[in-house]
């Protein structure tokens, strides 16, 4: 069906459900209670009866016994927007697995649940490419289970490149967004502008975050040593370099370190965080870590 | 500073080669990679334990250049000089005498010269120049000028000192000639290597020679014999009396304990005390019943061994076989007969070489056969000892050579010649007796035997009334005894050959030093004289010929290397003077520091970039 997923993690994925801490505030219908009163079968309160009030939600039982007319109230049964924030620049081609393709499939995954949960899915690919801007635009606004099979088409169509400014992509994407909801960033948060406005402007708009951090194997343990000139793939800056096996442990202590601090920045502010490999499988991911977390259930 | 080999600066031409290669270094392996976040956080965690990032790239490169500096540096093999002439080269004199045995330097004032002129040849560039010469009793060349390191370096190592005084005369000489034929550009120059314990140099006084005097010898601290001899004691036939002397060359007085040995017992210790500068002179009186060998010593030790001990060997005297041809002289036989131990035989003629007796006495006679022996000849002019003979009327004495032992207590006083022959001064023998005219009286030694010839008639001349004819008779039989003139030759002086005539043509022949060495003699079937001039070391030698073994004794006996006095300066005659050289020390060879200086900077190196990557 697609080459995003395949099709035993699709019927298993199924069976799942986002959490949202919060009532949705969408306005459009679905399947997620909200503070809205509306139509749907899940009762919420009683209220007088006035001039123009339809007539079809007149207690009539109450009516019969306390001779006032009151009209039931129904919960509004709204959808959950999801935003997927994918973060498509240069730097996330590396690795082996590439670090795009997991987080295409982390999105995919996601977006699946969501679309199965008759929520509401935007894919937010970060920065701005002229080139697949066709896949992009039909990436905004998915709603519906039958969309899943073009939201996967439309996801394996979109390319990597360029310089992003995380920062700027989600602050720009918290104010796009007409309600909150739930927001997943895909990103290996390696800017060299940080990433701390970004994510607190997401909590600030009221979005429940879930951060994945996705590094490369590459990244974790490099296997490349010697009197290295690195240059940054997506600045284009110079760094000399000469590396032996002897400060790789010095070279983990300080990626671990780079990770325990956007692990701690983020459970400070009420955001879910996971920091996996382009190598782990993505069952393990999905269906322990994200369930664990209560991403969803 | 100077160096040996310059042209190894041409190596610092690798030094532009490091740059390059490090230029090459520092093009890296060009890696694309995700983001340099990572990599800026780690390097910038290590650059706060080592600030200075870039420059610790500089830092290897200059540690680099710095050893290849050091290397080259080493290879152009600097020296510190001390030495202002730049000479080309150098005749090394290496004193090898007595004094030089001293042991006020550690281990011996030898070793210290040896050590000083190996560091010559350590400093020597590498077409530099050296000959050795070790200067004893004789002159050793034992390395002519020569660059090779090795050879020179093992030739010094191969000198040894002998127990022998200096004769540096002949050294300077053979020096002299050696540098003569070397350009100006060469700057030759003379180096000696001695204690300064040497005889005057009075003829090398208007030569301006270009000597470099390294003196050796701290201290003076000596006492030596520097006589010694036996005789018959005038006073008791039976006994010797035993003469010698010890100087004390030191500015104070000093006490020793002289022993006398007769072979090797101990016949007599006695305390001496000799003033400073001075010479004390004793006789010792001792009782000997056979052939042996009289030893003095001084049992007190100081700095020089070689001179405390002196040895002569004393034969009981033998009677001494006269045969006297004559045609009648009653003074000359009375006088022979007064003669000590003299067995006289008297003749007429003399028809063969007289075979049986030790001295044959010519007067007025011409022989049928000349004697083999020694002989003293009167008044003989058919000879063929001089080139031309002729006569001369009352010759007048005007002078005689009383040193001479022959004239002991002769004096010419009151005496008139009437008639002499007349003769050049011949090359065999010296004039004791001189007139206006001629010699009147020669002696000397022809085809290894004694004449005295005496030009006159005695019977012609005042000479037999007085009293020095019968001492000269008997200083003649004495001086013509074989046996004495053969004791006589029993001892030696260290470093001159000892020698001895055969009657008959030698065997094998062996001669066993005093340090137990034996050398084996080889000697022509027509040779009638042992001649051995290895007599380096003080003692008893042993000479085995044959079924004959006969001993002799090398002493040195050398007043001026008993004087040990280092000396500041040299002296060559009244005006002349070479000071002790101060500032030409041996150059001072600094490849070894700088080599071991480059080691440890290669370690360090080597450390700090295994310290930067594995």
């Amino acid at each position: 069906m697609n080459a995003l997923l395949p099709p035993e993690l699709l019927r298993r994925l199924e069976q799942f459900q986002l959490l949202a801490a919060r009532r949705a505030k969408s306005s459009a219908k679905g399947e997620r209670r909200s503070k809205a009163r509306g139509q749907s079968v899940e009762f919420a309160d009683y209220r007088n009866y006035v001039a123009g009030d339809d007539l079809r939600y007149l207690d009539w039982n109450l009516f019969g016994r306390l001779d006032r007319l009151f009209l039931k109230l129904y919960e509004e049964e709204r959808e959950l927007p999801v935003r997927i924030f994918l973060d498509a620049s240069e730097s996330m081609t590396f690795g082996e697995p590439r670090k795009f393709d997991f987080a295409r499939q982390v999105a995919a995954a996601i977006g699946y649940v969501a679309l199965c949960g008759f929520d509401r899915v935007t894919i937010v690919p970060f920065p701005e490419k002229a080139a697949d801007s066709t896949a992009r635009g039909a990436l905004r606004q998915v709603r519906g289970r039958k969309s899943s099979l073009t939201y996967f088409q439309n996801l394996s169509a979109l390319t990597a490149g360029g310089t992003a400014n995380l920062n700027e992509a989600l602050r720009r994407g918290a104010l796009e967004a007409r309600q909150a909801g739930v927001a997943m960033v895909l990103s290996d948060f390696l800017d060299p502008a940080g990433y701390e406005a970004g994510l607190t402007a997401l909590v600030g708009r009221g979005f429940q975050v879930n951060a994945v951090q996705i590094l490369a194997p590459e990244e974790l343990s490099p296997a490349t040593f010697g009197d290295l000139r690195l240059i940054d793939a997506e600045s284009g800056a110079m760094q000399e370099v000469t590396f032996g096996k002897f400060r790789l442990h010095a070279y983990q202590q300080t990626v671990q370190n780079f990770c325990q601090r956007l692990k701690e920045f983020c459970s400070s502010r009420g955001v879910n965080f996971f920091s996996v490999s382009s190598a782990t499988s993505l069952e393990e991911l999905l269906l322990k870590q994200l369930r664990a977390s209560e991403v969803w259930s | 500073m100077n160096f040996l080999s310059p042209e190894a600066f041409a190596f610092a031409a690798a030094i532009p080669v490091v740059i390059v290669f490090y230029l090459l270094k520092r093009k890296r392996v060009v890696k694309l990679i995700s983001s340099t976040l990572l990599w800026q956080k780690f390097l910038a965690e290590t650059q706060a334990n080592a600030p200075f990032q870039r420059l610790r790239h500089n830092w290897l490169l200059i540690l680099q250049l710095l050893l290849l500096a050091l290397v080259v540096f080493a290879l152009a093999r600097p020296f510190l000089t001390g030495n202002s002439r730049n000479s080309r080269l150098r005749v090394l004199i290496l004193d090898g005498s007595a004094s030089m045995q001293s042991i006020d330097e550690k281990p011996s004032r030898f070793e210290k010269a040896r050590t000083e002129a190996l560091k010559w040849v350590d400093g020597m560039a590498d077409n530099d120049q050296l000959a050795v010469f070790l200067v004893g009793a004789q002159t050793e060349v034992k390395q002519s000028a020569t660059s090779d390191k090795q050879a020179l370096r093992r030739v010094l190592k191969a000198c040894e000192p002998a127990d022998s005084p200096t004769r540096i005369a002949e050294a300077l000489k053979l020096a002299q000639t050696l540098i003569r034929d070397q350009e100006k550009s060469a700057n030759p120059e003379i180096h000696l290597f001695s204690d300064g314990a040497l005889p005057n140099l009075g003829e090398f006084e208007n030569q301006t020679l270009p000597l470099v005097y390294h003196r050796v010898g701290q201290r003076v601290f000596n006492l030596g014999i520097t006589s010694l001899d036996v005789r018959a004691n005038p006073d008791n036939a039976a006994q010797r009396a035993i003469f010698t002397s010890v100087v004390n060359p030191m500015t104070n007085e000093a006490k020793a304990e002289l022993e006398l040995r007769f072979d090797s017992q101990v016949l007599e210790v006695r305390s001496i005390t000799i003033p400073p500068t001075n010479t004390f002179k004793d006789v010792f009186l001792a009782p000997q019943t056979r052939d042996g060998v009289f030893t003095i010593r001084l049992t007190t030790p100081d700095d020089l061994a070689a001179d405390n001990q002196a040895s002569i060997i004393s034969l009981l005297p033998q009677p001494v076989k006269v045969l006297l041809v004559t045609r009648g002289n009653r003074f000359l036989e009375k006088a022979l007969r007064g003669a000590p131990r003299v067995q006289l035989t008297t003749a007429s003629l003399l028809a063969d070489a007289a075979p049986g007796y030790d001295l044959v006495v010519l007067d007025d006679v011409t022989p049928l056969a000349w004697p083999a022996g020694n002989t003293l000849a009167i008044h003989v002019s058919q000879t063929n000892w001089f080139s031309e003979i002729s006569r001369v009327e009352s010759p007048a004495i005007v002078d005689w050579r009383n040193t001479h032992p022959l004239l002991r207590f002769v004096n010419f006083d009151n005496v008139q010649v009437a008639e002499s022959l007349a003769v050049k001064s011949p090359g065999w023998g010296v004039s004791l007796v001189d007139s206006p005219q001629t010699p009147l009286i020669v002696a000397g030694e022809i085809d290894r035997r004694r004449v005295i010839w005496v030009g006159f008639d005695p019977l012609q001349s005042t000479w037999p009334l007085r009293i020095s004819f019968p001492i000269f008779v008997a200083n003649a039989v004495e001086w013509l005894n074989p046996s004495g003139a053969n004791a006589s030759q029993l001892t030696v002086k260290a470093g001159e050959p000892f020698r001895l005539r055969l009657t008959q043509p030698p065997g094998p022949t062996q001669i066993t030093r005093p340090d137990g060495t034996v050398r084996e003699i080889v000697l022509e079937k027509s040779s009638h004289e042992i001649i051995f001039g290895d007599t380096t070391k003080n003692g008893l030698y042993r000479l085995k010929t044959g079924t004959n073994e006969i001993n002799f004794c090398v002493n040195l006996m050398d007043a001026a290397e008993s004087d040990t006095r280092p000396r500041d300066g040299l002296p060559f005659g009244k005006y002349g003077n070479v000071t002790t050289a101060t500032v030409k020390r041996a150059n001072l060879e600094l490849w070894r520091w700088i080599a071991a200086a480059g080691l440890l900077v290669l370690m360090f190196e080597w450390w700090w970039y295994h310290k930067r990557t594995a």
